[in-house]
């Protein structure tokens, strides 16, 4: 078997991964970036409307990086850490500084400088953008940009099995490459999760197919804990039927969501905020009104862009009016686009301090939203994903350099040949169960039991499902037995992980005994600060799921009502 | 909602078996992409079936393919559109790449054809130290937008007549990638970039089928027209390419000042002078097209006000 050795090894290709694989790598140290897809081709791209910053100089003269904490600590139902918000905030402006200087083409105002607009919960317009495919724009300058550094290299669609652990210290990881199907164990001090989300546990998400919670599970299996892994975000806006994403852009620029009887029903629910309160307001309003029976058949609302004319849309939102048209037939500039609530963002993630570091595991960092700095809380805020990526992707740099800077290399490479075998072992297997059947019934039940809406019933039968649906999983076989680019293997890899952080998601849920933010309980339907005000840490155990709890981190704001 | 089944027939390959077809049935509506019917077959029928498949909403460039014969994204097309009139879709690997396995070929040929357009900019170093900001006017935002619009997924080099016959060609997709950095004002290597990207330009026969296939509207072909536009400010090795493209714009602006218009077959005569004309002319009486170098093309009337405006160009 092929080995290397590197100083950082960083598995994932998206923002956060190259964010930080820029900065280590300019610090002098061997980085290999590791994905099962080429970079440009990672969820990031698929961001839309914005990165939210404060810039001195060129925001709203009344806002200051204060009132931006703010907003984040409210829309996170206080659950966010406030050291880490106020950070975030901080270093926004140099962010989107930095990112420019890369050359990321930002959408500018009349004078030259960065344009801005508003977005859900914010007290003052702060995002920065570019048309709405800022991911995209945002993801290949980072690429390229990584690309002209010398001590970087790519393992483009390589899938990462496991991780290689000595007791408590991290010693890489253990890939495979998808063309040949040959394992490479990439050696390392200093390991970098930036796997990215999970939307693919759900029947209907937003996100990309390869959004299989990778990370989440292989840090699940090396005994890392994962944090507040309760807190799902469910888009309002999801495209009727694909559930592809129509950018809150859309409302931020002025478009209405609107029932059968063509009521503006987010005067009720956010009477100041309207259609831009934070996301799990908006989302819950929506299915109360589909459930109530003021949808259109088929279960879904109308989103009205109509009023803001032909050219406005063509300027500002042409991915939506695109999507739109192609995906669901609908011509935006004539009428309502159907949209329904879909899983979009997991708020939960790796355990991990203000500088991206876990301490269950010596060497092992985590950012974007394969981490949980706690910024979002129990729900996150528009153009904060694409921000936290960055801002966290290079405090999570700039750790692992400290800590390359202290740590010797170490000879050992203990559980290498189990993390091979245990992958071989589905594709020897001559029966079984097919990974489609199992990830067919797993979405299902997230679906319906770990939605928007939960409660006692709803999660303790979703946690004996996923219990069972993970013995089951020891007899995942392949019936691809071919050594070049065979994907059902690593869909059998991937259902693997998938089942990990669901029991993880769901078991958590059941815990939770209150309503915060994207966590809504029907049985518990109040915040209570009281018993709640906690975050979950979660470990996988022998087919259970332990739970501890850590403290929230205030700095400044108490909790109030949260009204908008 | 109203189901129909259709019959999906995919080109599969592999090392051991080489290319076979294979059909699937498949249930499927109005609003279904191909992206979704290929993951029904996948999790449903034939867990084999490879392919690669990401964001399903034509940003991120992974599921790039031939359609009926038509290079196009899956997650683009919608099943019902591109059935045929016996409810069929054929599926098949992009031309030109390498196959590997059923839908997924290896690209990386296009990936390096990337790298070679440098991408990335150079900004200046005031800025890189955080001493100053970039400004940039919205119009000239939106033409860096046009060309960066380009997401990798490499269906422009997959049709691209020129890539197959000239290995000196760069290619469509990179070629926006080089012009979207000679546009940045915010850039400070323009010189190199120009330098770097003009012999290949001028290997582009501008047929358009980049800007056919495209799914994102970047129109390579633009790009490469307008990087051409540069050709003055070229300061690289003179290439035969580069002293044929002289000779064209001479002869360009020789002939609209002369006659006030771009006559084809002088100007062809001009660019690649009389032995290659020649030769050229045996072809198209061989294929019946020499009529067309004899085509009658009268001079502009008003000659003297054209002189006027070439003068002033000049």
């Amino acid at each position: 078997m092929e080995k290397k050795e590197y100083d950082a090894v960083i598995l994932g290709g998206g923002l956060a991964g190259l964010m930080a694989a820029n900065i280590t790598a300019s610090a002098g140290f061997s980085v290999a970036v590791v994905s099962k897809v080429f970079p440009t081709r990672s969820h990031s791209s698929a961001a839309e409307g914005g990165i939210a910053a404060y810039i001195k100089d060129n925001s709203d003269p009344n806002d200051d990086p204060d009132f931006m904490s703010y907003d984040e600590v409210k829309g996170g139902d206080y659950l966010v850490d406030q050291d880490a918000a106020e950070l975030l905030s901080a270093k926004s402006g140099e962010i989107v500084h930095i990112l420019d200087s890369w050359g990321a083409p930002f959408n500018r105002q009349p004078d030259g400088r960065i344009a801005l607009r508003y977005f859900g919960g914010q007290t003052y317009p702060r995002t920065r953008f570019v048309a709405d495919k800022t991911g995209m724009a945002l993801l290949h300058t980072l690429f390229e940009h990584a690309t002209g550094l010398k001590n970087i290299d790519f393992y483009n669609e390589y899938y990462v099995l496991d991780i290689v652990k000595e007791g408590k210290d991290v010693n890489g990881l253990v890939a495979m490459e998808m063309k040949t199907m040959d394992p490479i164990y990439l050696k390392s001090r200093a390991l970098l999760i930036a796997s990215g989300g999970l939307g693919m546990i759900y029947k209907h998400t937003t996100n990309s197919y390869i959004n299989t919670g990778d990370g989440y599970g292989i840090a699940l299996r090396s005994g890392v804990a994962l944090k507040d892994p309760e807190f799902v975000q469910f888009h309002p806006t999801g495209l009727y039927p694909s559930d592809i994403l129509i950018s809150e852009a859309a409302r931020a620029e002025g478009a209405i969501l609107k029932n059968n009887k063509g009521e503006r029903f987010m005067a009720r629910y956010a009477p100041h905020k309207f259609d831009l309160a934070p996301r799990d307001i908006v989302s819950r309003s929506m299915t109360i009104e589909i459930r109530e029976g003021r949808g259109f058949e088929g279960g879904y609302l109308g989103l009205d862009l109509t009023h803001l004319g032909r050219e406005y849309i063509m300027d500002r939102l042409s991915l939506a009016y695109d999507a739109a048209k192609t995906f669901s037939g609908v011509d935006a500039t004539e009428e309502m686009i159907p949209v329904r609530p879909a899983q979009h963002y997991f708020m939960g993630g790796i355990d991990v301090d203000i500088t991206g570091t876990n301490h269950d595991l010596n060497g092992i960092f985590a950012a974007g939203e394969a981490a949980c700095v706690s910024v979002h809380g129990a729900n996150r805020l528009g153009s904060n994903s694409l921000l936290e990526t960055l801002v966290y992707g290079r405090e999570t740099g700039n750790a692992m350099v400290n800590f390359l800077k202290s740590h010797k290399s170490m000879e050992s490479n203990s559980n290498v040949d189990s993390i091979i075998n245990t992958a071989y072992s589905y594709i020897k297997r001559e029966t079984g169960e097919h990974f489609g059947t199992l990830l067919n019934e797993l979405r299902d039940i997230m679906w319906d039991n770990v939605g928007v809406f939960r409660d006692q019933k709803k999660l303790e039968e979703a946690v004996r499902k996923i219990s069972d649906l993970r013995k089951r999983s020891l007899n995942m076989y392949v019936t691809d037995k071919s050594n070049n680019y065979n994907t059902e293997a690593f869909n059998a890899f991937e259902t693997r992980n998938m089942l990990d952080v669901a029991f993880a998601i769901s078991s958590a849920a059941l815990n939770r005994k209150e309503t915060r933010g994207a966590h809504y309980r029907d049985d518990y339907p109040n915040r209570d600060d009281d018993n709640w005000m906690k975050h979950t840490i979660t470990y996988l155990g022998d087919n259970e799921i332990k739970i501890t709890y850590k403290p929230v981190n205030y700095t400044r704001w108490k909790p109030e009502p949260r009204v908008y | 909602m109203e189901e129909k089944e259709i019959t999906v027939n995919i080109k599969k390959y592999n090392e051991n078996d080489g290319a076979f077809w294979k059909s699937y049935k498949v249930k499927a509506d109005r609003y279904t992409q191909m992206t979704e019917v290929l993951r029904r077959i996948k999790t449903e029928q034939d867990p084999s079936l490879s392919y690669r498949a990401s964001c399903h909403m034509a940003v991120c460039g992974s599921c790039a393919m031939k359609i009926n014969g038509v290079p196009s994204l899956a997650c683009k097309t919608m099943a019902f559109k591109a059935t045929d009139e016996k409810n069929e879709i054929n599926l098949e690997s992009m031309d030109y790449y390498k196959e590997v396995r059923d839908l997924i070929p290896d690209i990386d040929t296009f990936y390096d054809r990337m790298y070679k357009a440098l991408p990335g900019l150079a900004a200046d170093e005031e800025v890189i130290a955080g001493k100053a900001e970039q400004r940039m006017l919205p119009e000239e935002q939106k033409e860096v937008w046009q060309f960066q619009g380009c997401i990798y997924c490499g269906l422009c080099v997959s049709a691209c007549p020129s890539v197959k016959e000239d290995e000196k060609f760069l290619g469509p997709a990179a070629h926006a990638k080089g012009y979207r950095y000679i546009a940045d004002d915010r850039d400070t290597k323009k010189e190199e970039r120009i330098n770097t990207l003009m012999d290949s330009a001028w290997r582009c026969t501008s047929c358009y089928m980049c800007y056919e296939v495209c799914p994102q509207d970047v129109q390579p072909v633009i790009a490469i027209k307008k990087t051409k536009s540069y050709l003055n400010d070229y300061r690289g090795p003179e290439t035969d390419v580069i002293a044929m493209a002289r000779k064209h714009d001479n002869a360009i602006l020789e002939l609209i000042n002369d006659t006030g218009k771009i006559k084809e077959s002088s100007l062809y005569l001009k660019t690649f002078g009389l032995g290659e004309a020649i030769k050229d002319s045996v072809n198209m009486l061989r294929s019946g097209k020499i009529k067309y170098a004899f085509t009658k093309d009268n001079d502009v009337k008003n000659i003297n006000e054209i002189k006027k405006i070439m003068g002033d160009k000049k």
